[in-house]
């Protein structure tokens, strides 16, 4: 008798131990999340004053990488490959790219173009694959009989953090049938939505994971941060 | 192939014909505004195939892209000012 | 006064957008003689870039990149390109705008002079209607009020970081 009275009681405190722990876990996950978020508001404020020194070498970068883009934007329209209206090519072509060389490339770090423009060729079939399942969804959805759509405004708050990769997440939202971007008011996406799995593919936010992979942001890891939390977490675990 | 070209025009003729009635009835102005947009972009594909039926597509592609361009340009200008008004 | 639009989207769309406007405006200019095109049609482009470019950023960013002075000397310029090359082929013993008289300036046979002076005005009578239809337009949607006495209208938004 009193040998289950025992085992009851060690198993009602092994209970309690292990919802103390699990406790335990959640708080150490947010004490994590809020360091590494006023770490990185640190870091950025320390990158805009580096940017400003940054800011005059890559003016002359940004306007060869403008005046070769407008020249083969040039040699395509123009079907005529004759010295003299490549000549003119090249005069067109460097006044454009004197007047409006900070136009195209507004606040890029010198060198990293390269890396940009061949991530972001990799996203392009990615992106038409995504296209194409959900025309195939959002048909199906249409042409069925009792229109099973439920529309609703979703709002929700991106990672990303420059102007380009936020329009360039709202361009993919809305060339995917199914979901428009209406307004994007500071960080904040408030986009359509036609129905529940449209919304869910959203949420889970595939999209914006990749977008931020092309432009290389919200990637950051703080050693620091994962050194700290490690040796709690093992304790615990 | 001409036969082929020459009935798609028509029917995006009829399908713009569609689009004006809300060009005409829409309540408000937003409607319209976005009708005549929509209208914009039926012309650019009617441009394209008037071209290919005279055989001459290079010369309609560069008139579609410059009306492309100020549908695009009119269509910004009035939405600005529409959000002036308020 | 236009003031500077609020939504990300669109601005920097269209700050892309802008410069392969005038690069096409500038090519429309340019092949005049084989596609439709010349003068007219690509000075209203160009001058369409620079309206999408006060439309959306404002009209203080339009004014740091583009002054009403500017039009003006480009207007006149315009103008004294197109009458240059007429005096220039009247001073040559020819008619006026008679551009087979300029084939002893440029060393080419009279029918390619004829080709480069009729280039040589279009380009006159491109840089004059751009800057017409920008200065008009800014005319226009800044009430007359002259680049002196702007302070009576407003000062210039706060800029963001």
């Amino acid at each position: 008798m009193e040998v289950t009275l025992l085992v009851q009681a060690a198993d009602e405190s092994f209970a309690i131990l292990e919802k103390a722990r699990v406790r335990a876990v959640d708080l150490m996950n947010t004490a994590a999340k809020l360091t590494s978020e006023t770490r990185w508001m640190e870091e950025k404020k320390v990158r805009a004053i580096f940017r400003g020194a940054q800011e005059t070498r890559a003016g002359l970068q940004n306007f060869v990488v403008t005046f070769v883009i407008l020249f083969f934007f040039w040699a395509l329209l123009s079907g005529k490959y004759d010295t003299f209206h490549l000549s003119l090519g090249v005069i067109c072509c460097g006044i454009v790219a004197s007047f409006g060389h900070d136009l195209l490339f507004h606040n890029v770090r010198a060198g990293d173009m390269r890396v940009i423009a061949g991530r972001f060729f990799l996203y392009v079939p990615w992106l038409f694959y995504q296209v194409v399942l959900s025309n195939f969804h959002v048909a199906r959805l249409v042409l069925s009989p009792r229109l099973p759509i439920d529309p609703k405004l979703i709002r929700y708050k991106t990672k990303l953090e420059s102007d380009t990769s936020m329009v360039t997440l709202a361009n993919s939202i809305t060339l995917t049938p199914g979901t428009i971007t209406i307004a994007i008011e500071n960080g904040e996406f408030v986009v359509h939505a036609l129905s529940r799995k449209v919304a869910d593919d959203l949420n889970a936010g595939d999209m914006e994971d990749k977008v931020a992979h092309i432009f290389m942001e919200a990637d950051h890891i703080y050693i620091q941060d994962v050194l700290d939390v490690a040796r709690i977490f093992a304790a615990l675990k | 192939m001409d036969m082929f070209f020459l009935a798609v025009a028509l029917g995006i003729c009829f399908l713009v014909l569609l689009v004006l009635y809300r060009v005409v009835y829409g309540p408000g102005v937003f409607n319209r505004v976005a009708a005549i947009s929509a209208v914009g972009t039926k012309t650019l594909i009617i441009l394209l195939i008037v071209g290919f039926l005279y055989q001459r597509v290079d010369m309609f592609v560069d008139i579609s892209i410059v009306y492309a361009l100020l549908n695009f340009i009119g269509c910004v200008a009035v939405a600005k000012y529409l959000e002036m008004e308020r | 006064m236009i003031h500077r639009g609020e939504d990300v989207i669109i601005r920097t769309i269209s700050r892309m957008l802008i410069p392969f406007i005038q690069i096409y405006a500038l090519y429309v200019i340019m092949h005049g003689h084989y596609s439709p095109g010349g003068g007219f049609q690509g000075g209203v482009i160009f001058g369409a870039s620079f309206v999408l470019l006060l439309l959306t950023h404002g009209y203080h960013d339009a004014r740091s990149r583009v002054s009403e002075k500017t039009m003006i000397v480009f207007s006149s310029m315009g103008v004294l390109i197109y009458a240059g090359i007429g005096f220039l082929c009247l001073v040559l013993l020819g008619n006026f705008l008679d551009y087979s008289m300029l084939a002893g300036i440029l060393h080419v046979d009279p029918a390619h002079a004829r080709s480069l002076g009729i280039l040589g005005v279009e380009i006159g009578v491109g840089f004059a209607v751009m800057a017409v239809m920008v200065s008009i337009f800014l005319d226009i949607s800044t009430g007359g009020v002259l680049p002196g006495e702007e302070e009576d209208v407003g000062e210039p938004p706060v800029k963001e970081a």
